[in-house]
């Protein structure tokens, strides 16, 4: 039977590095996404997700279930991503090359052809418009639309209020929507 | 980030208060409206050994001069106006005239003029730290020197 | 406000499944005969499919192996002496405390700089002088010498007698001038 998170982190807490392993390979791609989606740069993004493991073992005997293990690492994971991002100085992330590697591995075909121009462009401008919100705004639709978190968790995560996220929220989709309109 | 902004508002609140403490306490003394100027003549001499016990603050400031007596004469303290004039009378048909010219980084700067009678005898602008002194020695008196203390406080 | 006014601003907090049972119910009700509110829902939906197909994707690429590697190295490397310390003080001085720390640091030194108008005629350490600054002197003729007495910090300005004066005074067998 699949051990839960939290019986994992008791086993963490325990010396078991398999344990952690296992918690690692549950929650990587899903805290890559999140960092992947706060920062520019596809390498930053994988040193983030790194850093953010390995700080999450330094600190795992401090965690003690006031919330969920997953919050707990995203929280983590979140504030290594903006403190990064804060210093970072590169140009923005070209995901027009990785997206036509991930169309051709996904086999995604549009049998429209003007569709599929027209949804690339989204993509890349989709891109452009999140790298242009500030930190606090692209980490809560990050954050909502990967993990699908409630307004609560997020707020745990970011360290604010629910009103704050769902204002935060609001003002980054107007955001998007206004930058965006001509491709929706 | 609400633990920090409360953090951060408790923080200004403090520093705000500190500043106007502080800022407080410095406009008292940016301002001075005159300068309470203090002479103390002294007799220093070598015929005996006594040492004035109301010099005892200014022991430090005497014994270097090597004299075997010091003794207090008078002491006489004046508001004086800044750019104004008070004279302080010396023994020997001697005055003190000080003139409070300016403050400027917690210094007093003094006009002095020791004259004889309505002879000059020396002129000089010091500046001295406020509630500082500088000594004034040399002139003869009944066997001994004097030494002059000239302090000044900002008010 | 407007039906349309009010259920723009819920639209939002109904895709992220944050209504009530009623108000989700009043806000597809109306969304359905809306035209623009609909539309407003398609461009929202739009926006979260493209953005996590794109993060979904990107992530896909990311393999367990080579990063579980990395991450256990990490763990396992001897740290210098000095990254924990590091860490350490980077986990005692957090940004909040960071925020208090300066400014009480800086409030304490303006005070104690300050006291003295508080509490005139006190001073770091026993002397409270230092040396006089002399901008001008004119001794009229005279002799006079500036000196400087470094344990009271003190500013002496010595007036020598003319010569007439100073055989008389040796012959009252007193100084006229100190012995420094």
């Amino acid at each position: 039977m699949e051990l839960t998170d939290w019986e994992l982190v008791r086993k963490c807490q325990a010396g078991e590095m398999d344990a952690f392993q296992e918690l690692v390979s549950r929650y990587h791609q899903k805290v890559y996404m999140v960092v992947l989606g706060l920062l520019r740069q596809r390498e930053d993004a994988m040193e983030v997700t790194q850093e953010t493991f390995f700080r999450a073992y330094r600190k795992i005997g401090s965690f003690q279930g006031g919330s969920t293990f997953y919050t707990w690492i995203y929280r983590i994971a979140v504030n290594i991503a903006i403190d990064a991002q804060r210093r970072q100085k590169r140009n923005p992330l070209d995901f027009r090359d990785s997206m036509d590697g991930v169309l051709e591995a996904q086999n995604e075909v549009a049998k429209d052809p003007f569709s599929d121009l027209r949804d690339k462009e989204l993509r890349e401008h989709l891109v452009k418009a999140i790298n242009e919100l500030t930190p606090e705004h692209k980490a809560v639709i990050v954050l909502r639309t990967i993990e699908g978190l409630s307004y609560r968790d997020i707020g745990e995560i970011l360290g604010c209020s629910e009103g704050t996220v769902m204002s935060r929220l609001h003002y980054a989709r107007k955001k998007l929507q206004d930058k965006l309109r001509t491709f929706l | 980030m609400k633990r920090l902004k409360k953090s951060l508002s408790l923080v200004l609140l403090f520093s705000l208060v500190s500043i106007a403490v502080v800022v407080g306490g410095e406009a008292a003394e940016k301002v001075p409206q005159a300068v309470q100027v203090t002479i103390r003549t002294i007799l220093a001499g070598n015929k005996s050994d006594e040492f004035d016990p109301k010099l005892k603050d200014m022991e430090a400031q005497l014994k270097p001069l090597k004299y075997r007596s010091y003794r207090s004469l008078k002491d006489d303290g004046q508001s004086v106006p800044w750019q104004g004039t008070k004279s302080f009378d010396i023994p020997g048909g001697r005055t003190l005239t000080v003139v409070p010219q300016e403050f400027q980084n917690n210094r007093i700067a003094l006009k002095v003029r020791l004259t004889q009678g309505d002879k000059p005898v020396l002129d000089t602008t010091v500046r001295i730290t406020n509630k500082g002194n500088f000594i004034l020695g040399g002139p003869p008196h009944e066997g001994g020197t004097l030494v002059l203390s000239i302090s000044a406080a900002a008010q | 406000m407007t039906r349309c006014e009010d259920t723009g601003k819920s639209i939002g907090r109904w895709l992220d499944g944050e209504l009530n049972p009623a108000q989700s119910a009043a806000v597809c009700e109306h969304m359905s005969d809306c035209p623009a509110c609909g539309e407003e829902r398609r461009q929202l939906e739009k926006i979260e499919t493209t953005l996590r197909s794109v993060l979904v994707a990107e992530s896909a690429r990311v393999e367990l192996a080579p990063l579980w590697r990395e991450v256990r190295q990490r763990i396992e490397r001897k740290r210098a002496w000095y990254e924990g310390l590091l860490e350490r003080s980077r986990e005692l001085f957090t940004a909040p405390r960071a925020a208090w720390a300066v400014p009480v640091v800086i409030a304490l030194l303006l005070g104690v700089f300050s006291l003295d108008s508080y509490w005139p005629g006190w001073r770091f350490g026993a002397s409270r002088n230092s040396f006089a600054a002399v901008d001008s002197i004119d001794a009229h003729g005279r002799s006079v010498a500036l000196l400087r007495e470094n344990e009271s910090k003190t500013t002496v300005i010595w007036l020598y007698e003319d010569q007439e004066v100073e055989n008389e005074a040796a012959e009252e067998e007193s100084k006229s001038s100190p012995a420094f």
